[in-house]
This record gives C-alpha cells, structure tokens and sequence, in this order.
C-alpha cells in the first residue's frame, strides 16, 4: 500500500542467505543504538535549553502543570494510533472517534445525570465501538485501512456536527459532571494526608499513566498484543499459525477506538467542556508521537515508551515556542522541521544497525 | 572447440557479515547448455546477479569475449547481450506484453512512445520462439507459463547472446517444462549460450552439456562436460563429502484407527472424490506435480478453502474445521507450509516468538507470557532440532534457509500435533540438512506422529514414505505400497501421473528410455542417470 | 483471443462506466430536480467554474498515488502559493502573468523537495510529507500573517470570473491540465516509466527504469499542479488569506480513490478521478440547492468513498476466487482466465 522503502543497498532484491558462522552473531542491542536512551537525551537538552532562555519554563503552575496535561492527552492520542500502527494499519478517524467519545460521555451526563466514571466508561466505549466497526469493515474486505478510516472520519464529521446541533444548544455539552472541574484544576499537591502532599502533578496524568502501562503490558506480554504484533509482521503465516487475524484486526482497531475515546475524555476534562471541535488537532499528533517514538509504520513492532516520550518532546517544544512568542505557524514551520530531522537520524540509526546485523 | 563467449573469474562479492562469493570462475561457449549448481547459500543467485548487472562485484572480472566490461545496471548487461529470465515473474501486470517486451527501450520520438514500432518490435521478437500471443494483451491475464516465455522473448529483444535461466521450471507443469526446453534447444541450435540454474539434477542432466558447481562461493568444478559425472559424483561436488544416504529406520506400523482420513472429499478449489487415510506413525506421501492441488487439498483441510462434499475424520470421528486455531487445538493438525519466507516464518520476529507463536495460550499465566517460559520452548526445540542459532532473540530471517525451515516446524513440534501436514519440507534446502530432515520425520513418525507428507521430490517421497498416494489435476490417480526400490516406485508413480506407458518429461525422473523425444542435443551415456 | 480494445494505452474499465453512468444520471436527476435551473446560464457557469480546483487537486494527488505513495501537501501547499502568488502581485507589483508563472514553479519546486526527502532519506512519503505538510502550513502564515490578500490584478480576476464558448476559463484550464496528465501517463516514456515504477518497482528496475527518478517526478509534477490549482484558486474568488487549502486534502483522496485509482500504484484513471470530481461536485450543489445540511453531504460523500473501495474489492476477490487463485510456488493447471481490473488497492499487508 504506502511505498515502504526499506534501507535497501543499490540492490533489486535480498543477498544469498549467510553461512551458519555468521548467524551466531550477538544480538543485543548496543546502548547507543537504543532509540529510548536518544529521545531521553534530546528531551533533557530540550528542557535545559528553554528553561535557561526563558525561566518561567520552570514554573510549576505557569507552565509545567499545564503540559503535564497536555502532555497526557497527546500520549494517548498517540497510543490510540499506535494501537493500529501495531498491526500496518492507520486510523485517519482518531480525531471524529474522540469527539464522538467526548459527545456520549456529554450526553449521558446531561440527559442522565451519570456521573463522571461512568460518562468516561461510555465514552470509550463509543470510540471502541467506532473502532471495531472500522476494524470488522476491514477484515471482512480487506479493504486498506488508511481508506476505511478516511471514509469513516469522512462520515463522522458530519455526524459529530449534526448530533451536536441536535442534542445541545450548539456545539457543546457545558456542563460537566462533579469532579471533571477536579480534573482541570487540582493537582496531586492539593491533596494531602496529613502533612504529605503529593507533587505537582495534575490528576489527568494518572490516567494517560495507567494507559500507557496497560498497552504496553498488552504488546509486551499478552498473547493478544503479541497475536496483534505478529498479524502485523505477516498475516498470512500469522494466519497459517493459528491465529484468528480477523478477530485481531478487529480488536486492534477497537482498542484505538477506546484509547480515542479517553483522549477526548481527558481533553474535555483539561478544556472544561464536552465540544464538537474535540479532537480536530488530534490527527497530526497521533501519528508524531509513536513515528517519534521509534516506531514504524509497517506493523509487527512498537514502543509504548518511545510513544510517551514523542509526545512529551512534541509538547515540549510546543511549550516553548509560546513562551519564546512564537506564532501557531512558527510552531508548526518548527515541529515539521523537528520530525524531519528526528525521522532522518533514526534512519541513520537503522542503517548502522542493520550493519552490524542487530535488530534495530 | 569454440572460445568462450563469456567468462567470469576470481568473483568475490561480500554483504554485511557474508562473502556470498569467494573466487568464483565461470565459462560459456556458444551453442551450449551450461548448468550452474550449487546448495542454498553457495552463491548461485550472487553470480547470477553479477553476470547480469544487478550487483556489483567486490573483485574479479567478467569477460565478453576478448573484453573487460563493468555493468553499471541490469540494463547494461541486457545491452552487452546478457539476458536473464529470474525465477519470479518481472512483468509490470498492468501493461501489455508489447510494452513489456520493449519496456528498456521505449522506442520514442522526443520523449513520446511510437506505439506501432513498440508492438512491431514485440512481435519480432515473440515470433523468435514462435509465440501466438497477441501483444496487445495486458500481462496480468498470461498463465505463469506464458508470462515466462514472454520475459525470455524479452530476454533475446537485444541482441543477446547468452541466456541465463534461474530455477525456470519451479513453477511450470510438465507440458509447460518440456516446451521450455524445446525452446533451449531451439536457442543453442542457433549459437545462443545457455546458463540453467536448477536444483533439480534430473533436469540437469537432460538438458545441459556442462556444469560448473559452485560451493562456499568458489566453484570446485568448472565448464566440465556433464557427461563425465554421475549423479552421485554432482552431489559429492556440491556438497563437499562423499555422501551417502542414510538408511532410515524401518518403522513397523500398528493397525489402528486412521489418525487423519478423508473420504469422497471435494472442495470449493477442484477437489473430486479425494480419499486417503493416515494412520499414527504412518507417513503417507502425497505426490504430484505443480498444480495438482495437493497443497489446495492441505489447506482444504485446514479450513481455508469450502469443503462442498465428503468428510473427514480425525481419530474416527468426523471432524469440522473451521481454521487453523481450531485445527490445532481442538485435533492437534500442525501445518509446514511449502512456501516457509511468506507463509511459514515471521522474518522480522525473533526466533523465539517464531517458534512460541503456537504456544502462547498454553504459556500465558494470567494472560500474560512470561520470557523464561518462551526461553524454555526455544531452548527444548533448539536442541532438539540442532537449530544453529546465537539465541532465541536472533530475527528468523538472519538464519540459513534450512535453519528457517526447522524453525518453521520446530513450532508444531511444540504445540505437540499427533498430526503434521508436512508439504515440500527440503525445497531449497542443502543436502546435508536434507537428510537430517528425512532423518526426523522418520524419527517423528517412529514416535507415533502421523505424517502426510506433501512432495513432488521422488527420491524423497520413495525414501521416507510407508505408502504414496499420487495427485493429479485435483483427483487421487492412485495409490501404492512403498517397498523403497527407487527405480520400480518411480515408474510405478510416473505412470500412474501419465496413465501411459513411461514417457520420461526431465523434471519427473531421471531415467531416459530410447524413444523419448525430448533429449538433450548432447550424447550422454545412460550412466549418468 | 482477440484483444481488449486499447483506448488511449489503457482499456476502459468497468470502474470508469459506472462513473460515466453515475454522472450522467446525477446531473439529468439534479436538472429535472431543480425543474431545469440545473441547466440555466448562470448555475451551469458557476458549477463548472467551482468544479475546475476539485478536478486539479484531485490530479495532483493521482499522480502520487501513481507510484504508490501519498502525498499530504497537497493542500497546504495550494494555499501557500496561492499566497505567493498574490504576495507577487500585491507586495511586489508583480504582473499577474508572471505571478502566476511564479505560484506553479514554487508548487513544483516544493515538490522537488518532497521527492527529494523520499529518494534520499528512504522515509516514507507519508511520514515525509506529514512533515513538509506541517512546516507548509506555518508557512502559510508567514506571508501575510492571517490577513486577506485582495484587490490584485483586476485582469486575472476577469479571467477568473470569464468564460469562453460558454464555459469558465478555470475549467477549461483544468480540462487542459486533466488531457496533458492523461497524455502523459498515455503517451509520454517518462510517464510509462513511472507507472511501471509505482506497479512493479522491481521490474522497472531490471528494465533500466530509475524508480528513484519516478518518484521525484511523481513529487513535482504533484507540486505543479498544486501550482496550478493555487492560481485557479487566486483567480477566481479575488481574494486569499492563509486558510486555502485547509479543506482541499481530503478531497484530494476522495476524487481518484472513487475514480478508482489503485492506493498500491501502477494505475491511474484521469477520466475516473474528473468523473468522481464531478460526482462530488454535483453532491455540493444538491446541497446547496435543497438546504441539506452540510454535515449530512460529508457523511454522504464519505460513504461513497467507502462504498467504491468496497465493491470494487468484493469484485476482485470474487474473480480472484473463480480464477482459482493459486497458493505461491504452484501454478494453475490451465491458463488463468481473465483477471478484472487491478484499480483498487492491494489488500494490506499484501503490498
């Protein structure tokens, strides 16, 4: 589907299989060739190069609690893409998923009162419903992705504006359950037992934290992420070895769905109402975080930590930017080019590695 | 005695880690069938490669005629008159014939295609193999067949002189084959030379003159007349050892309920009336040729393709499998696909999760997999298997290719099948690990283990099977009882294929009675049988 | 056999009747609907002259998806030659016909640079022009800050709003640019090359065809004509700001994948991706016409979209199956019949 052009030699197909001496080469992965450790270094110099030209960088209230919450919201965009990357597939559609997320969990609120647990399990579940429903339409047909989700996201737009108009007095639910007005404004250091309180750490956070942990404890360990994983790397003999890839591709997609459904939770919960424009910046983000993040867009592996880390560096930079008065559209000339460079030295990266025949 | 028209010598060419080739030597006189042979991994492919531009060579030269000449692209070997037909199709589907045929040199006027000259130029060269294709035809409607001889008529568009042909018969019918090699006689007679790379020794010997065997990237014999070797003596050369084959076990098989049976099967794919049975510790060799459907029968069996009539039974009692998970565990049938780098590994995983795939359910604690569990099922089926691997974290496609193919079966060995559909095992595997191979699967069927084995390699179905079940056209044409004398099986199965008495087609057998008409243009005594 | 009719260097598939079918019976149904306004003057007019940057954007995805790539640019980029371009004239007192001139070029000479990044760092075009599409539209900005550009070249804008024998200058432009792409991809070696590139890159490669230059071709001919649509875009609405092409990379998609363009390269249909150009067009002015809301027309479009893909892959799976598609390493017994068209894209993982 999209050209995937390896780091292939002036060469038009693989070279002979080596000799038996040469696969009994070490397979660990060296530390600089970690793309982790990378991204951490160019965070830290991120940091340390803001907060020395602009030291309100530094301030908690100012600025460091509000980018742990966007933070947050931008790494669960990210797992919510990474979540179908696993598998070579694309969801075009997070940004429509979430809204609709976002307007059910608004919905049952305002008509029935919920309250906020339960308009957050609703709302996922509406984006993984969404989610399944792209994943069924291609397994069944075996549709490209990137088409079926353009399609639906095609689709959704119109719906989230017509259920919008429909339902509320234009364009957002303004009331929000008790405790999401807890969510935007308190931070753990505003509970305290006792003497202790907790740090500055706004209480979205610990949401995007369970999330990240969960999927990659999914894609590490479990035999559905690792089902998933290996459906990515070759369907057909993923197929052959008994695994239900319909099923899989079904599932994948659902959990991008519900994983959509939280970052329109958590983003309404930081913007303080449920609106028809949630999640409209959610596309290009989704896709920054894990290519950041080191992983690929051919399926069969990924890094939850590398998409946590992308995020952070996004927002990073974005929060500087500001503060160094840059305009929204010097932000994105500069985000832009940041991804190319990032994208150019991990293909560095890789060609050394393949070099020495290691499993970048 | 003509001088070479082309020569290669001293070729080495290295890859990160590998030295695909190591000195190699080749020469060509015009006129002559020429064979390349070698094991996986001798670096056939490599000076194939080198011969016709793809790579570049690290040391040595290659000579047309009296002259140096450096290829800068495959295009450059095209126009030095190298042509080369490549084991898988390299046609642009979407485009005609025509357009194929000519596609290196568009014939243009300022940057535009002249359409006639294009289609006039294909039908000349088409009509050099006498081909009645329309040139207009959109490639993607041609038969493997035809879309092969289209890329040899492309091959000879220039004015080549030597033709290079890599494994052309692996996808062919017998029909299909002997009209290829109707066609090589045909080029020869007019003073083309001809480069075969085959695996398969019959063919070898039927058509070609000479040989060089290459091994470990040198070429331990080079251009000597095919005639002065035996079969054995091929093999010793690619090898390295004098070989021998190894006596299997004899295995004595109790009576007991079939383990697998199949009875009046047909299916969504072709399948008419298909009955066999295997018994537990039975190897049951199903033999055939390309395109026979034994491989549509296997993943019939597996779900994959609509059963429209008939049963099947396993352990006595009927069976309805849906897909392969269910084959798996609900009846313990294990599959190892034929075609092991698309269907049967995962390249890009590690050895570990190749061989764990099947096993997780069975290894997760809490839904979760824990790494010493898989650890453990690398090192078992490692050892086991000799798998020569620096550990379970190695990527499945750094291996050899008879490695990747013990991987390949090394998971159904550890989701422990009673019942193991094996089809084309040893393909494109060396000898050696050829007979470990044989060497298991008797081991595996001595255990208990009932075999079908799926094969279109004689030699290997006659050493290993209890009994042959022969496929054609989608129909079970017969079955035999396996006494193991290579000679009375082969014409027995041969016959049963044909339905007439022994016509011998080089791809079935190595035997050459008198009046067959498609020998090779060189006398060869029948000792080189 | 007797061969299929070879119009133009490619048979007239299935795909594109059905286009034919659906315009024809689209805009007879919008003419008796609208009690024949349809056809009035002055609505035809501005149908055609709002059709006109559709087709082109439409193209200048096409010829990516050609080589199989994608190309997210594609609407930013617009916009920001179209701001150039009026920068030209406004900023620089430039004259329109140099303006414009000038708009093309710069679009061709972003896509060389797209191209360019794919060839050289090997990335994929998708990631690549995600990049560029981001740092494009920063630059959007950049020219005129989110103020209007207006009053330029009175000339220009008379073309724009002109017509000649009966139809919109813009439109007869775009049906200039859709004819030389389609002679293109038809006629021209360079264009065969690269479909050849984008069908089977390995064979174009053994046949001396540079998939690398293809590509960057691909790239810059898409620039051009991202070009072109900025200047059709500049000429008739007589005024720019740094929002064009905000709403334009969808409908880039949506016009060649409903005109059956393959996403796995090889195949292009001009006449397809102007059909489906007109499809959507007539969807917009049924909306307009009738007040249906604009939501229910996105959710319509998007279902089209779907629905194309999906028949035109059901359609290939069953012929797939009535062929008796072959397992790799064995062969048909018989010569396979024939095979339907190959554009809808590959199925994933398959490419």
């Amino acid at each position: 589907m999209i050209d995937q052009t390896r780091s292939a030699p002036d060469v038009v197909a693989d070279p002979a299989p080596p000799p038996d001496e040469a696969a009994r080469r070490a397979t660990r992965i060296p530390l600089w060739a970690n793309p982790r450790i990378g991204l951490t270094i160019v965070l830290i110099l991120l940091v340390a190069f803001f907060s020395t030209v602009r030291p309100s960088f530094l301030n908690t209230q100012l600025t460091l609690v509000p980018m742990q919450a966007d933070i947050s919201v931008y790494a669960v965009v990210g797992l919510a893409q990474l979540a179908v990357l696993s598998m070579g597939h694309m969801n075009m559609a997070v940004g429509r998923m979430a809204a609709m997320g976002a307007f059910a969990s608004g919905l049952v609120y305002d008509r029935l009162g919920a309250p906020m647990w339960v308009d957050l399990v609703v709302g996922m579940l509406v984006g993984g419903l969404l989610g399944a429903l792209a994943g069924l339409v291609i397994a069944r047909t075996g549709v490209n992705s990137f088409v079926v989700t353009l399609a639906l996201d095609f689709a959704l737009v119109g719906l989230v504006s017509l259920l919008y108009s429909r339902f509320t007095d234009g364009v957002a639910f303004p009331k929000l359950a008790p405790g999401m007005s807890n969510l935007r404004y308190d931070t753990m250091s505003d509970y305290c037992m006792g003497n202790l309180c907790g740090p500055p750490v706004p209480l979205v956070v610990p949401f995007a934290v369970v999330a990240a942990i969960a999927v990659g404890v999914l894609f590490r360990w479990s035999r559905l992420g690792r089902e998933i994983l290996m459906t990515g790397a070759n369907a057909k003999a993923a197929e052959l070895s008994g695994i239900p890839t319909r099923r899989r591709v079904i599932q994948a997609h659902a959990l991008s769905g519900l994983l959509a459904g939280l970052a329109g939770f958590l983003l309404a919960a930081n913007s303080g109402a449920f609106s028809a424009s949630l999640g409209d910046q959610f596309l290009l983000p989704s896709f920054l975080a894990p290519v950041l993040g080191g992983t690929l867009l051919v399926g069969g592996a990924v890094s939850v930590l590398g998409t946590v880390l992308g995020a952070t560096i996004t927002q990073v930079i974005y929060k500087g930017l500001n503060l160094l008065q840059f305009g929204v559209d010097q932000l994105k000339l500069y985000i832009g080019l940041v991804l190319l460079a990032a994208l150019s030295l991990d293909r560095l990266r890789h060609v050394l590695a393949e070099r020495r025949g290691v499993q970048a | 005695m003509t001088a070479p028209i082309l020569t290669a010598t001293g070729l080495v060419k290295m890859f990160p880690g590998v030295r695909a080739l190591d000195g190699a030597t080749l020469s060509l006189r015009a006129g002559s069938v020429h064979a390349l042979l070698g094991e996986n991994g001798a670096g056939k492919s490599t000076l194939v490669k080198i011969l016709t531009g793809v790579y570049k060579p690290d040391a040595g030269e290659v000579r047309i005629g009296d002259a140096e000449v450096h290829f800068g692209g495959p295009l450059d070997a095209l126009r030095a008159g190298i042509g080369v037909v490549h084991q898988e199709r390299n046609l642009v589907p979407e485009f005609s014939i025509a357009e194929n045929v000519v596609l290196h040199h568009l014939p243009n006027r300022f940057g535009l295609v002249q359409r006639r000259n294009m289609r006039a130029e294909a039908r000349r060269c088409l009509d050099l193999l006498d081909l009645e294709l329309d040139v207009d035809t959109p490639v993607s409607r041609l038969s493997v067949a035809q879309a092969q001889l289209v890329e040899i008529a492309k091959a000879l568009s220039v004015d080549t002189r030597v033709l290079l042909l890599d494994e052309p018969t692996a996808s062919l019918t017998g029909d299909e084959a002997d009209r290829l090699y109707a066609i090589v006689r045909k080029l020869t007679a007019t003073g083309h030379a001809v480069v075969l790379v085959s695996h398969k020794l019959e063919e070898v010997f039927a058509i070609a003159d000479t040989v060089t065997v290459l091994r470990d990237g040198r070429s331990v014999a080079e251009a000597q007349p095919l005639a002065g070797y035996t079969r054995g003596q091929v093999v010793d050369l690619m090898v390295g050892r004098a070989y021998e084959s190894v006596a299997l076990e004899a295995r004595d098989i109790p009576e007991a309920t079939p383990s697998l049976e199949v009875r009046h099967l047909s299916t969504a794919g072709g399948h008419r009336d298909v009955s066999l049975s295997v018994r537990p510790g039975e190897i049951l060799g199903l033999y055939g040729l390309v395109g026979a459907g034994r491989t549509e029968l296997a993943k019939a069996l597996l779900g994959l393709d609509r059963i429209t009539g008939g049963d099947v039974l396993v352990h006595g009692t009927p069976a309805r499998i849906r897909d392969v998970g269910e084959a798996l565990r609900s009846y313990r049938i294990g599959y190892v696909t034929e075609n092991r780098k698309e269907e049967g590994l995962f390249l890009e995983q590690t050895i570990g999760r190749n061989i764990g795939v099947t096993i997780w359910r069975r290894l997760a604690k809490a839904g979760l997999i824990p790494d010493r569990a898989e650890r453990g099922a690398y090192d078992e089926y490692a050892s086991a298997l000799s798998i020569r691997a620096a550990s379970a974290r190695q990527l499945a496609g750094q291996l050899s290719g008879g490695n990747q193919q013990k991987v390949s079966l090394a998971k159904w060995l550890a989701a422990d099948c009673d019942i193991l559909i094996v089809d084309e095992p040893t393909v494109g595997i060396d000898v050696r690990t050829k007979a470990a191979f044989h060497e298991l699967i008797s081991k595996l069927a001595g255990r208990g283990m009932a075999i079908l084995l799926i094969s279109s390699d004689l030699p290997e179905i006659v050493t290993l099977a209890d009994r042959i079940a022969v496929m054609a056209g989608f129909e079970i044409v017969g079955e035999l009882d396996n006494d193991h004398a290579y000679d009375r099986m082969s014409q027995a199965i041969i016959r049963l294929i044909h339905a007439e008495p022994v016509l011998a087609t080089a791809a079935a057998s190595g035997a050459r009675p008198a009046e067959s008409g498609g020998v090779a243009a060189s006398e060869s005594p029948d000792g080189a049988a | 056999m007797s061969a299929p009719r070879f119009i133009g260097g490619s048979v007239v598939r299935a795909p594109e009747f059905t286009l034919v079918c659906l315009a024809a019976a689209g805009f007879v149904g919008m003419t008796v609907a609208t009690h024949g306004n349809m056809v009035s003057g002055g609505t035809l007019e501005v149908f055609f002259r709002f059709l006109a940057v559709p087709i082109v954007i439409g193209l200048s995805q096409m010829v990516v998806l050609a080589i199989g790539q994608m190309n997210l640019s594609v609407g930013v980029l617009t916009g920001y030659c179209a701001m150039v371009t009026a920068w030209f004239m406004v900023a620089q007192g430039w004259a329109w016909p140099l303006a414009v001139l000038a708009g093309i070029l710069l679009g061709g000479l972003v896509g060389a640079v797209n191209g360019l990044l794919v060839v050289v760092t090997r990335i994929n075009a998708f990631i690549v022009t995600l990049a560029t599409m981001t740092i494009i539209d920063g630059l959007r900005y950049k020219v005129h800050g989110p103020d209007t550009f207006q009053n330029y070249s009175p000339q220009l804008q008379r073309i724009g709003r002109g017509n000649l024998l009966g139809l919109p200058n813009v439109f007869l432009v775009a049906v200039v640019v859709a004819v030389a792409i389609w002679f293109f991809f038809a006629r021209t070696v360079a264009g065969r090359h690269l479909l050849a590139s984008g069908g089977s890159p390995f064979s174009a490669r053994l046949s001396g065809v540079s998939n690398d230059r293809s590509i960057v071709l691909a790239h810059i001919i898409s620039g051009l004509l991202a070009g072109v649509a900025a200047v059709l875009t500049v000429a008739l609405s007589g005024n720019v700001n740094a929002s064009v092409g905000d709403d334009l990379l969808l409908p880039s998609f949506a016009a060649p994948i409903i005109g059956g363009v393959a996403l796995a390269g090889g195949v292009v249909s001009v006449l397809g991706t102007c059909l489906a150009a007109f499809l959507v067009r007539l969807v917009d002015v049924a909306q307009a016409q009738f007040g249906i809301n604009q939501r229910w027309v996105d959710l319509i479009v998007g279902a089209v979209v779907l629905g194309a893909v999906l028949i035109g892959a059901v359609r290939q799976k069953l012929a797939a199956r009535s062929a008796g598609a072959a397992p790799p390493g064995s062969s048909p017994p018989e010569p396979r019949p024939p095979t339907p068209d190959t554009s809808v894209p590959a199925l994933e993982g398959a490419a």
